[in-house]
Formats: structure tokens, C-alpha cells, sequence
């Protein structure tokens, strides 16, 4: 299910003197199975760019191909793109209504017209994935963790079972703790289903050590997609748009300027640990 | 959708109208809409569209978005104008089928009432149009200051009023937000019977108590936080000043007060009515 968008613009607020032009004929193209990350400054258009992905938001001009689908014309059937595109906004846990982490779980999935019996189903095998124990089903959402909270409303959109999941920076205002569980969470998702991911996120950190691609945006406009290691490679361009490499690769970079050259592209702790060990033996063989 | 909600938001723009003192203009708005009342002649009603008109103008909001502030209390303009136009007695039966009868008095009514009611709103949005929320309270507190005397919490009650000012656009942010996450999750708003939409609002209104109330835990917290004690002793960063082109259009409401009275007075109608 690939994701094509097409020279699309959009500008909040037209015609009023809070006009604020968001995307700026922006294309790219997402392939199946793809896990990307989203990155950007802080009002650079990231939330915009998935409210398209599933319609919720409709382009100025330009189109957006989900599976070869158009989905900017007007035919199109809302509820079809709406399970094939699962987004999950930023701090999803306000959007909990039900009772009962059961019945909101399957207000997705109930929407689409699926069966108690499938919904049941459907549940029984998502809880394991977003590590949720059987017992939490019958209880309020309200009375969870935020850490829990945040699962449930998760699982909220992937129990409508959809191949490419959007997530809004899942893991702000987490502990470590939470953000790694988060993070294997929907690693295991794309790697078990092959689910297309694409994952905003701010912290390089967690770009670097999940994602295999970076879209990079600012201040609407599409400036890289490639590669984690071509993207940040280029650390001078990053910083300009108010953005970083991740932590260790600026250590490695300074370890440059002083004279230490480490191998290969590193922008995750346990790279650089390889390359310091590789490097310790080198300079001890010599 | 929800953006589509201007009532009472200020828009920031550099005017004569923008510039006055927001007492002044607090007190002129309230003295139009009861104004609006002694209207009953369509000749007045000319005169009060002009005026508000050249308000407009002169304040350099859109006329569009002056208009807009009017729809979503159509409705209630609509129903008001529909009970006048069947419920009013008189003599000049203009209509009748059955039991339903419409009179002359009755279209009176009901044309000058929907018309008392978009004057009034448009009036009223000018005032919120053209005075930034934190202006707003301020002229309303230093109004109602003198009635703290007998009781009357004036800092409570303009803090209050700031604060769900304040949280109105907030809120419709909110709202928006969560209308997209349930609509990402299949929410279908736009169709069904009227009880099936009303159901599908739950998702949308459950969130929205539930966050509203823990601001409010969040910002009282943050207040006592900062020592916030109520208004004894509190002074005001700006200090309001009343200055020439306030009185000028004090001037000038002032002769449109008169001209209106005179109308009233001298019973000017044009063709009769």
C-alpha cells in the first residue's frame, strides 16, 4: 500500500489575517512495507502532512494516492481510507471516551461494521502487542496509567487492523521506560505484519536507533527524504532548520575534529560502541 | 468547520475603532443594543443599519466576517421571527388556512425583531471584533469596580470572564483535535438520523469534559502557585485612559442617539410604516 503525494499545498486559515500557508507543494512517495520517520521543527507542517494521509484534511491542489486510490476526490469512501490509513495523533490517550478499555478498543473496529465475535478477536490479539494484560479490558481507562493510557488509545486505532500506521510523535511525555516500550511496540508491528510505519518523532535518538528512512520538513517544504545515514550525514543542514543529529553522532563528529577516526556511519550508542572497540584494537595492533 | 465560529474573537487590526477606550466602548455597545429596542419604524432602522455600517467601515473588519457572527445564532433569529410572525394578535388579518393565522402586526414583529436580533449581534461582535479579550475585562472590571462597594466581586468576576474568553479558542482547538482522532478511528458526524448524530457526539464531548476539568485543576494550581489572592490590593498593568477621540465618539453616538429619539418622537415613517 504505497502513499503517493503529489505537489500538494495547503494554507490554514485563508483569507483571514491568520493565513498561514502549512505545506508548500510537497511530493514523495512511501513504499510498502516502508518505516519512515517524520522530522521537523516545531510548526514545520508535520501534523498537516498526516491529516492528509487518511483524508482528514483535503489538499489545496496536488493529490494524494493511497494505494492508487485518490484520495482528495470526492467519491472516495471515507471509512475504507480511514482503516487502511490508522493514525494515531499526538497524546492519544484524550481521546479515551468508553467505560471500559474493552468497548473503547472496539469503537474502531465497530465503526468499520466489524462483529462482536471479530472484534473480540481482533482484541485478544492486539492486547500482546501493545503489552497490555487480559485484566486491564474490564477496567476505565480513566483509572490507567498515562503510560497505559497511551497503549489503549494505540490500540484503539490498530484494532481497526490498518497497513500503514501514522503515529504523532507517540512518545512525548513518557518515561525512558515508556518511550522504549512504545518504540519496540511498533517496531514489532512493522517487522511481524510489515505494516507501513511513519513515525513523527523529535527525539534523533529514537529516529535513529528504529526508522530505515527520514522525510525531513520545514517550514513546508519537503527538503530531504533518504536514508537515516544519508539524512544525517548532512548535520550543518539539519541544524539550520532547528533540528540535530543524535547526541552520539555529535560526539563522534567532535571525536573527528580531535584526531579519533571512527568507522562507518554512527548514529546509534551501540554503533559507537563497535567502532570504539574496533578502533581501541586498531590503535593497540599498530 | 468549528473555525467557522467567530463569535467573540477578537481581530487584530489597526483602527480608530480598535484604539478606543475599552470602557467607552463597552458602554456605547451596551446603550446600542438597548437602543436597538426603541427602534419601530423601518426609517430607523435604516438609520441603525447605516450606523453600524459606518462602524464597520470604520473599524476595518471585513464585512464578510461581521456577517459570518450572525450564523450560528440564525437559528435562533429564525425561530424567534417564526413564533412572532403566528403568535401575534391583531385587527389586519393578512393570511389565514385553518388555525394557523397571520396578521400584519404579526409580520411586523417578526421582520423587526430578526432584524433587532443581527443588529444586536453584529453590535456586539464589533465590540469583541475590534477589543482584545484581555482590554474586554479590563474596561468591564474597571466598570463594575464601583459596585465592589456593595458587595459585588468585580475582579472575580472580569478574572472569570478572562478566563473562559481565554479558553474558547482552546477548547475549539480541542474540540477539533478530537473530532479528527474519532474520525481517524471511522466516526462518521455527517450522517444518520438526528439521534444517531447526537449519539456520535459521546466520542467527541466525553474527552472534551474530561480535559476541560483537568485545566481547570491545572490553571487554579498554577495560580495559587503564583500567590493569586483575588483583586484587593491587585493593580493593573495598563492604566485605562480616556482621551480625545473617545469623547469624540462619545460625541457621536450621542447625536445618534438624538436623530433615533427625534425619529421616534416626530413618528418619521417612510410609506406608512
Amino acid at each position: 500500500m504505497p502513499i503517493t503525494v503529489e505537489n500538494v499545498s495547503y494554507t490554514y486559515g485563508k483569507g483571514t489575517p491568520f493565513e498561514k500557508k502549512a505545506l508548500d507543494n510537497v511530493s514523495f512517495e512511501i513504499q510498502d512495507g516502508d518505516f519512515i520517520a517524520l522530522i521537523g521543527h516545531t510548526g514545520s507542517g508535520k501534523s498537516t502532512l498526516i491529516q492528509l494521509f487518511n483524508g482528514l484534511l483535503k489538499p489545496d491542489s496536488g493529490k494524494v494516492f493511497v494505494n492508487g486510490t485518490d484520495i482528495t476526490s470526492e467519491k472516495v469512501n471515507m471509512k475504507d481510507i480511514r482503516s487502511t490509513v490508522g493514525v494515531v495523533f499526538q497524546y492519544p490517550e484524550y481521546q479515551l471516551f468508553e467505560e471500559t478499555v474493552y468497548k473503547d478498543i472496539a469503537y474502531g473496529p465497530s465503526n468499520l461494521g466489524k462483529t462482536e465475535e471479530e472484534i473480540k478477536e481482533i482484541i485478544s490479539e492486539i492486547l500482546p502487542l501493545v503489552g497490555l494484560e487480559e485484566d486491564v479490558l474490564t477496567k476505565s481507562p480513566f483509572e490507567l496509567s498515562g503510560g497505559q493510557k497511551r497503549r489503549v488509545a494505540i490500540a484503539g486505532v490498530l484494532a481497526m487492523r490498518p497497513k500503514i500506521l501514522v503515529l504523532d510523535e507517540p512518545t512525548a511525555g513518557l518515561d525512558p521506560a515508556g518511550r522504549k516500550d512504545i518504540l519496540s511496540c511498533v517496531k514489532k508491528l512493522h517487522d511481524r505484519n510489515n505494516t507501513t510505519v511513519v513515525l513523527v518523532s523529535h527525539s534523533m535518538e529514537d529516529v535513529a536507533n528504529t526508522v530505515d528512512k527520514i522525510l525531513v520538513i520545514s517550514d513546508g517544504k519537503l527538503l530531504n527524504f533518504d536514508t537515516v545515514a544519508n539524512v544525517f550525514k548532512s548535520s550543518e543542514e539539519l541544524k539550520n532548520i532547528g533540528l540535530n543529529v543524535p547526541q552520539v553522532t555529535r560526539v563522534v563528529n567532535h571525536l573527528k575534529q580531535k584526531g579519533v577516526f571512527l568507522e562507518g556511519d554512527i548514529y546509534t550508542v551501540e554503533a559507537a560502541i563497535e567502532s570504539i572497540k574496533e578502533y581501541i584494537r586498531r590503535k593497540n595492533d599498530a | 468547520m468549528l473555525k467557522d465560529i467567530t463569535l467573540g474573537q477578537y481581530f487584530p487590526l489597526d483602527s480608530c475603532i480598535h484604539k478606543l477606550d475599552p470602557r467607552v466602548k463597552i458602554l456605547l455597545t451596551l446603550f446600542y443594543i438597548i437602543l436597538i429596542f426603541f427602534v419601530h419604524s423601518v426609517s430607523g432602522y435604516l438609520l441603525v443599519g447605516f450606523f453600524t455600517l459606518f462602524l464597520i467601515f470604520l473599524s476595518k473588519v471585513p464585512l464578510k466576517v461581521v456577517i459570518k457572527s450572525v450564523k450560528p445564532l440564525l437559528i435562533i433569529i429564525f425561530i424567534t421571527a417564526f413564533i412572532n410572525l403566528f403568535f401575534t394578535g391583531g385587527e389586519k388579518v393578512v393570511f389565514s388556512w385553518k388555525f394557523i393565522k397571520i396578521t400584519e402586526n404579526g409580520i411586523i414583529n417578526a421582520v423587526s425583531m430578526a432584524l433587532r436580533l443581527v443588529f444586536l449581534v453584529m453590535g456586539s461582535s464589533l465590540l469583541t471584533y475590534t477589543t482584545s479579550p484581555i482590554l474586554l475585562t479590563d474596561g468591564i472590571e474597571r466598570l463594575l469596580s464601583p459596585f465592589s462597594k456593595i458587595g459585588l466581586p468585580s475582579h472575580e468576576l472580569a478574572m472569570m470572564m478572562t478566563i473562559a474568553l481565554r479558553f474558547i479558542p482552546t477548547l475549539l482547538e480541542e474540540t477539533e483535535k478530537i473530532i479528527m482522532a474519532q474520525k481517524s478511528r471511522g466516526a462518521d458526524f455527517e450522517s444518520g438520523n438526528l439521534l444517531k448524530r447526537a449519539k456520535a457526539l459521546v466520542p467527541v464531548l466525553v474527552p472534551l469534559f474530561i480535559s476541560s476539568f483537568r485545566r481547570a485543576d491545572e490553571l487554579a494550581t498554577a495560580m495559587e502557585c503564583r500567590c493569586y489572592r483575588g483583586g484587593k490590593g491587585r493593580t493593573s498593568l495598563r492604566q485605562l485612559k480616556i482621551n480625545s477621540a473617545d469623547v469624540l465618539s462619545i460625541v457621536i453616538f450621542a447625536i445618534f442617539c438624538a436623530v433615533l429619539v427625534l425619529i421616534n418622537v416626530y413618528n418619521i415613517r417612510i410609506m406608512g410604516y
